[in-house]
């Protein structure tokens, strides 16, 4: 038998590598990022203790806020686009015939890709001499529709749009598909009996069903969404004009290209901040959307 | 989530009712549609293979269809231009030695945390689990700063520690799940046996949890492979860049001559590609573990 100094032995042992590692890399970090933004430094010599200010440049700097606003442009589009289009794909491909089974896995792929290599398709896509959607357009007879997808500023956040949706649609597939077959195959027969079909069906006895999963993932959503960086990296830096810069490509081209750590030190918490609050807001929503169909489902 | 390579007997939502041919057609019409967006998600991949084996008039001026002549020539240049074999190591050798390490690290850790009793096991478990919501972005800064320190920037550790560190949340979220459901009586026998705490874990516990293992190794193997701003940051050598920062670094030099790039693209993602078609269930339910036990 094993004494109770052995394990606690063995239990100590056990954890530590792990807790150190991730208590390094992963938690330390966060902490230490929000103390450098309180300093002035380039990265070599010395820092300089410069208290708020760079927290207050923050708030008062308007490619923060323009950073952030196309962040939650990417959110609104990955819950108000993805989901839905998740959702409905899932209800009509969540069993295993051949075809259903190809779709699945063709909207998945994306998802084992490269965002680099992702990234690099879609700029040949959208290229404006050689790219295939101008091309098309060229062909159909609707060349008044060619665009610089993604050097005019005023649509290259939302020519991002569409690789985002492609890479990421097919994880939320799947995560439907999941939940939709855990519910069991009764529910569906009672609903066909008592008359609901189609769409009523839907909204009133497929949603509610599944709808912690649809909880998890909105929040997956949001913090994949706020952790975009690849794709707009490889496709436009963030540019033209700081007109695709997230939260992400603004700490990272403050940091890396300007050199100024501090700073980015400075965004760095404030991308935490915002994902916690954002993340918050939703679940509080949500749940309360959850409280009040219980409400109306007693009434 | 093991419901998904089951086929289960509900009625299907959309046979309901009599069968009326017009709604026969719907249901044709609807899969074609279905059948034509499938394809539709495939085309970019198809048309970067294609487009890898033209030249450049053929890529420019007839961006659909086949090759004319197909240029195997391009990936003997990308290749041998880029230095695909390097980079290509490099991603093996930094997504294996931190997979071996995140493998080991949290099944440990989940052993102790699902199969022992001490106190603070809840709260150990919330730390860990809290790490799943944190923005990688949001600690390339301080992290770049520590390395630079420990003076592990460009080398392999730069990104091993890492990844390995990033991998631990949802691992050992994943691996703790599992072990918990695991009936206790099993290792009471080998205790009584005499068996020692890490003959149980390692005879008994590993082994059982093959299913889960099996799920964290997609997941973080393919975390590590893919990623670029781990790489990004820490590494400038180029004779230690992987696949995906090399990939764009190439891009950036040779922005012309499209038929090499393309085919140094698709020599990087041919590999991603063929693995996923071997274990596309498996590979599924792995990249989605974690979202749908939380």
């Amino acid at each position: 038998m094993t004494n109770t100094l052995n394990v606690r032995r063995f239990v100590i042992l056990g954890l530590l590598p792990a807790l150190v590692l991730y208590s390094l890399f992963v938690f330390v970090p966060v902490i230490w990022s929000a103390y450098y933004g309180f300093f002035d430094w380039k990265g070599i010599g010395a820092a300089k203790f410069i208290g708020l200010k760079n927290y207050v440049e923050v708030i008062h700097d308007p490619v923060f806020w323009r950073a952030l606003k196309n962040n939650v442009i990417f959110v609104l589009a990955s819950v108000l686009g993805q989901l839905p289009l998740a959702l409905v794909l899932a209800i009509v491909l969540y069993k295993s015939n051949p075809l259903q089974r190809f779709l699945r896995s063709a909207i998945f792929m994306p998802m084992v890709m490269s965002s680099v290599i992702i990234g690099m398709i879609w700029q040949y896509i959208y290229h404006p001499q050689i790219g295939i959607l101008n091309f098309l357009l060229d062909a159909v007879g609707l060349s008044s529709w060619k665009l610089q997808w993604l050097s005019d500023d005023k649509i290259a956040i939302f020519s991002l749009i569409p690789p985002l949706l492609w890479s990421f649609v097919g994880l939320y597939l799947i995560i439907f598909i999941s939940a939709l077959q855990n519910i069991p195959g009764e529910i569906h027969d009672a609903a066909l009996i008592d008359g609901a079909g189609g769409l009523r069906k839907i909204v009133s006895i497929t949603l509610p069903m599944i709808w912690s999963t649809v909880q998890v993932a909105i929040i997956l959503c949001i913090s994949g969404s706020l952790k975009s960086f690849d794709l707009v990296y490889v496709m436009t830096k963030g540019g033209p004009a700081h007109s695709t810069e997230l939260l992400a490509t603004y700490m990272y081209n403050s940091t890396f290209s300007s050199y100024r750590y501090g700073y980015g030190s400075a965004i760095s918490t404030s991308i935490i901040i915002i994902s916690l609050l954002f993340i918050g807001t939703s679940q509080w929503l949500t749940s309360r959307k959850s409280k009040q169909e219980a409400k109306g489902g007693h009434a | 989530m093991s419901g998904l390579l089951v086929e289960k007997s509900s009625v299907s939502p959309f046979k309901a009712g009599s069968g009326a041919s017009a709604k026969k057609w719907k249901s044709t019409i609807f899969w074609i549609l279905l059948t034509i967006y499938g394809l539709l998600t495939l085309y970019p991949l198809f048309w970067l293979v294609i487009s890898a084996f033209k030249t450049n008039a053929e890529f420019m001026n007839r961006p659909f269809g086949l090759p004319e002549a197909w240029q195997v020539d391009n990936f003997v240049r990308a290749w041998k231009s880029s230095k695909m074999g390097t980079a290509f190591a490099n991603s093996v050798i930094v997504s294996v030695v931190s997979l071996v390490l995140t493998l080991f690290i949290s099944a440990l850790a989940s052993f102790v945390i699902a199969r022992l009793k001490f106190k603070g096991k809840g709260l150990i478990l919330g730390f860990f689990v809290v790490g799943m919501l944190i923005p990688i972005h949001s600690t390339l800064v301080p992290l770049f700063i520590l390395m630079k320190q420990m003076s592990v920037l460009n080398t392999y550790w730069a990104l091993i520690l890492p990844y390995t560190a990033f991998a631990l949340p949802t691992a050992i979220f994943v691996l703790t799940a599992y072990l918990t459901s695991v009936p206790k009586e099993i290792e009471e026998a080998a205790f009584i046996d005499g068996t020692g705490l890490w003959g149980v874990f390692l005879r008994i516990m590993l082994p059982i949890s093959l299913p889960a293992l099996s799920t964290v190794t997609i997941l973080s193997f393919l975390h590590s492979w893919n990623d670029f701003s781990f790489a990004l940051v820490f590494i400038s050598k180029s004779s230690l860049k992987t696949l995906p920062l090399s990939i764009a670094t190439f891009a950036d030099g040779y922005q012309t001559d499209y038929g090499l790039t393309l085919a140094a693209m698709t020599i990087a993602v041919i590999p991603t590609i063929i693995v996923y078609l071997a274990f596309q269930e498996q590979v599924m339910k792995g990249m989605t573990a974690g979202a749908v036990k939380g």
